[in-house]
């Protein structure tokens, strides 16, 4: 039978529970890739003005002295 | 054992630098997704959550200074002013790095008796590895499973169930969904 999201979410609780020593190298890859992508995404959006648009619309961002690659 | 730096991932490592300097100005805790993403789940996040508790606006101006001195801008506005009437008006501000979008934190002030209960059993929470305070874990469960309610948040809390075992506590949780009830449904 194929096993469903909530068995891969025991499966997985199961092993940070019983490999203390392994499960956070791999869990902190998995955080890192997400933030690393976006942040690759990120600099090459604020290449263009275009692009600096879309991130100040999808971030919300008001305070553009907090931002400086987003300013023209 | 002592931690070392390496060890954090960097969403840790932002909730790390952002609640030491909470820590010299306000009392704190870190609610919601976090608490799981930490203590192990894979799932995405873009944002930590975070009460403290009301300021007067002096100091608050205190703490912004600090955080921007130590590298944090807020999302909404450069202003302290500004930033403070958010708060006060219920609205959560964010804040993340310098010219760094992701990951953020959303900041709000505690506002009734039930944040106020979620300060006074508040707790670390060793497995993370983080110096920093948590909502506990009973709190994450009952308001996931009472109050929030999507499928991530359901299974946040199945997952907080089995990797806290020990401190599960059935009594408590229904205590909190009770009053989950009585002032936010």
């Amino acid at each position: 039978m194929r096993e469903t999201h909530q068995d891969q979410i025991e499966r997985w609780a199961d092993f940070v529970k019983n490999n203390p020593d392994k499960w956070r190298s791999i869990h902190n890859q998995f955080i890192n890739s997400l933030f690393q992508n976006h942040q690759r995404i990120y600099k090459e959006l604020s290449k263009t003005r275009e692009g600096k648009k879309k991130l100040i619309e999808i971030y919300g961002i008001k305070n553009l002295e907090g931002f400086p690659s987003l300013q023209d | 054992m002592e931690r070392q730096a390496s060890d954090k991932n960097i969403l840790n490592q932002f909730c790390n630098d952002f609640c030491e300097i909470l820590e010299d100005h306000v009392e704190y805790i870190v609610v919601s997704g976090f608490v799981a993403i930490a203590s192990g789940r894979t799932r995405g996040t873009e944002d930590i959550d975070i009460i403290i508790r009301e300021m007067k606006r002096n100091d608050f101006e205190e703490l912004h200074k600090n955080l921007v001195e130590r590298g944090f801008v807020c999302i909404q506005s450069p202003d302290s002013d500004e930033i403070y009437d958010y708060l006060k008006n219920k609205t959560s501000v964010r804040y993340s790095r310098k010219d760094v979008p992701l990951p953020e934190i959303e900041l709000k002030f505690g506002k009734d008796k039930l944040d106020d209960y979620q300060f006074k059993t508040k707790e670390r929470l060793p497995l993370i590895g983080l110096n920093v305070w948590f909502s506990s874990v009973n709190m994450n469960v009952a308001f996931k499973e009472e109050l929030l309610k999507s499928p991530k948040d359901l299974e946040d809390a199945d997952y907080l169930r089995k990797i806290y075992k020990d401190r599960i506590n059935e009594e408590e949780i229904g205590k909190v969904k009770q009053m989950i009830n009585e002032l936010r449904l």
